[in-house]
């Protein structure tokens, strides 16, 4: 088929016409648009599981990873009907209320994918209820001089922290530099709530980690072997790269969620390794075999719903008491 | 929101919007009163008589302006209501204007504008229209006894009436020593580009700044005002943050748990929409 041909295959129930099929969106490894689309069909049921019912922002790439590119913050022009979607009131906003599609089934994935949309990012609550936050975010942001190891032990510490008071956090690659440690949370918790919630383990890890952690907010003035822990990014309207979104970054690789066994293992690893260079392993290429023998490590089963009332106070107690 | 600060209409052609207008920002400045240092008396202020230093009591003041040094014309109340154009009670628009063409210079100070029961629909139009051609309204209202000149922009699912100053308030920059654009190195430009680029954001976020100082002198207030002397602020801070963060998560959690005990009635934020295909 020549690029500019246009091929129709059927979804599900829908019949979508597919364009440039051919058309190289990573230059350096030659993946097409046809590649993009493959892999987001071959772990549809997983990363619809991560984008269901969340406002979905897509971040599209026309001309490929070195072209400009765009968030698009409302539905695409010409989205078709059968694609679902959500309007909030954007209080603030120039307009009164945006219409943000969502990404439910897996016609709408393949359509999205075919807008050359190669990182989605969704926002961290779910309608009908879209001021409660489904979970606390540390995003963890190595400096350029930081390594995997070092990495690995501010997340373990995170994780330990965590697990001090009773709460069991998830961890993925951002398919970047970074990871994500996030909390499942219950029902009925505001952002306000995660937010500060997640200042108060940021703090107190930051304060036990020392010259490891930072967190200053402007990157210049941070420790370039540092770990930038990122307490700030859950809030309304705020995004998240959802799991298995793929990174517009050469090697194609995938936000991908881990074990902590494999997290440990980095903490083992000798320094000189930078964590881009490890996380690179996990791209569009690797990912549908390795969902097929892991499944879906943030999936439904290791999603526990967590409540922050115990916690909360288990922090109160250890870490206000002592200096 | 307190109470409307003002109520009258909006007027184009042949519509009239009834609305309240409503103050938009509020200063953080603290005020503080001066006291006598002995006995933490207030001071009070006497209003004395420049020419036999008698104090003056108010209905023997009168209001003078100075046409000429040492020469006054008196001015009473009865001559500041004949030019006092309060009659007039409304925001009447003259013109239309996309909002870039208006310097942000001439801003002042903005108010929100809420509808009446039966403006309502006339507002939703007004706002909509404004959004949709991205313009804003010029016009010019009168609030308590000033006349004012006025933009009305919608800003969310609100509209704002921004005053503006006149233009004999704005002072031309012309007076001042400015260097001109000729012959700046393209070198120097291009590394001036790129350090705005490595500092620019996507959106600007109000919350990232606070006002330091006022928030400091405020918690020197609130310690001295529960009797204790502020520690020292050297070591402390980190710790200190994390117990104040632990009453703060703490209220939010208990505000979390009051949501979910009436939350059965639980308006819906979204409207999701599945169109089927026709």
């Amino acid at each position: 088929m020549s690029s500019k041909e246009r091929s129709t295959i059927s979804v599900g129930a829908q019949t979508l016409s597919l364009s440039n099929l051919d058309k190289v969106l990573w230059p350096r490894d030659g993946y097409t648009k046809g590649d993009l689309i493959a892999y987001y069909r071959s772990v549809a049921p997983r990363v619809i599981t991560h984008l269901k019912d969340r406002p979905l922002t897509l971040q599209r790439y026309p001309n490929g990873i070195d072209g400009e590119t765009f968030f698009e913050k409302q539905m695409p022009r010409g989205m078709p009907e059968w694609v679902e979607r959500v309007t909030v009131p954007t209080p603030g906003g120039s307009r009164s209320e945006v219409t943000f599609p969502l990404c439910n089934d897996e016609p709408s994935l393949v359509y999205f994918a075919n807008l050359a949309a190669i990182v989605l990012h969704v926002w961290t609550s779910r309608i009908p209820v879209l001021d409660e936050p489904e979970f606390v975010l540390f995003d963890l942001d190595p400096g350029e001089k930081c390594t995997l190891r070092t990495l690995a032990t501010v997340t373990l510490a995170i994780r330990a922290l965590l697990a001090e008071i009773g709460l069991k956090p998830l961890v993925k690659t951002t398919g970047g530099f970074g990871l994500h440690v996030v909390v499942p949370l219950a029902a009925g918790y505001s952002y306000e709530t995660a937010k500060v919630f997640a200042e108060i383990v940021a703090r107190r890890a930051a304060t036990e980690l020392g010259e490891l952690a930072t967190l200053q907010r402007t990157i210049a003035k941070r420790p370039q072997t540092a770990v930038y822990i990122d307490y700030v990014q859950v809030g309304l309207g705020k995004t998240i790269v959802a799991p298995y979104s793929v990174r517009a970054r050469d090697g194609a690789p995938v936000s991908t969620p881990l074990h902590w066994a494999e997290v440990e293992a980095f903490a083992r690893r000798r320094s000189g390794v930078a964590p881009a260079d490890e996380f690179a392993k996990l791209t569009i290429r690797t990912l549908p075999g390795r969902v097929v023998r892991e499944g879906d490590l943030w999936g439904p089963k290791a999603w526990k719903k967590q409540r922050l009332e115990v916690a909360s106070a288990k922090a109160n107690r250890l870490w206000t008491d002592q200096g | 929101m307190a109470h409307a600060i003002w109520s009258g209409a909006i007027n184009f052609g042949l519509v009239t919007i009834p609305v309240k207008l409503f103050t938009a920002v509020k200063t953080d400045d603290l005020s503080f009163n001066m006291l006598h240092k002995k006995d933490e008396g207030r001071i009070k202020y006497e209003r004395v008589c420049s020419v036999d230093g008698i104090p003056v009591p108010w209905d023997e003041i009168v209001k003078g302006y100075e046409y000429e040094k040492g020469q006054y014309v008196l001015l009473t109340d009865e001559d500041f209501a004949k030019v006092n154009p309060e009659a007039t009670q409304s925001v009447d628009i003259v013109e239309f204007v996309e909002l870039d063409k208006i310097s942000p210079m001439f801003f002042d100070k903005p108010y929100y504008l809420e509808p009446t029961k039966q403006g309502r629909h006339a507002y939703a139009l007004l706002r909509e229209a404004l959004a949709d051609s991205n313009r804003v309204a010029v016009a010019r209202v009168v609030i308590r006894t000033k006349e004012y000149i006025a933009a009305v922009k919608p800003i969310g699912d609100a509209l704002v009436l921004e005053l503006m100053h006149w233009a004999s308030e704005i002072v031309a920059s012309d007076t001042l020593d400015l260097p001109g654009a000729e012959k700046l190195p393209e070198k120097e430009m291009q590394m001036a580009r790129m350090l705005i680029d490595t500092m620019s954001v996507d959106e600007f976020e109000p919350q990232k700044f606070s006002n330091n100082y006022h928030d400091q002198l405020l918690t020197m207030i609130e310690a001295r005002a529960a009797g204790k002397e502020l520690p020292k602020a050297k070591k402390a801070p980190a710790r200190s943050k994390v117990v104040n963060l632990m009453d703060v998560l703490a209220q939010s959690l208990e505000a979390s748990k009051k949501r979910r005990s009436d939350a059965n009635g639980k308006p819906a934020e979204a409207k999701r929409r599945k169109k089927t295909a026709a």
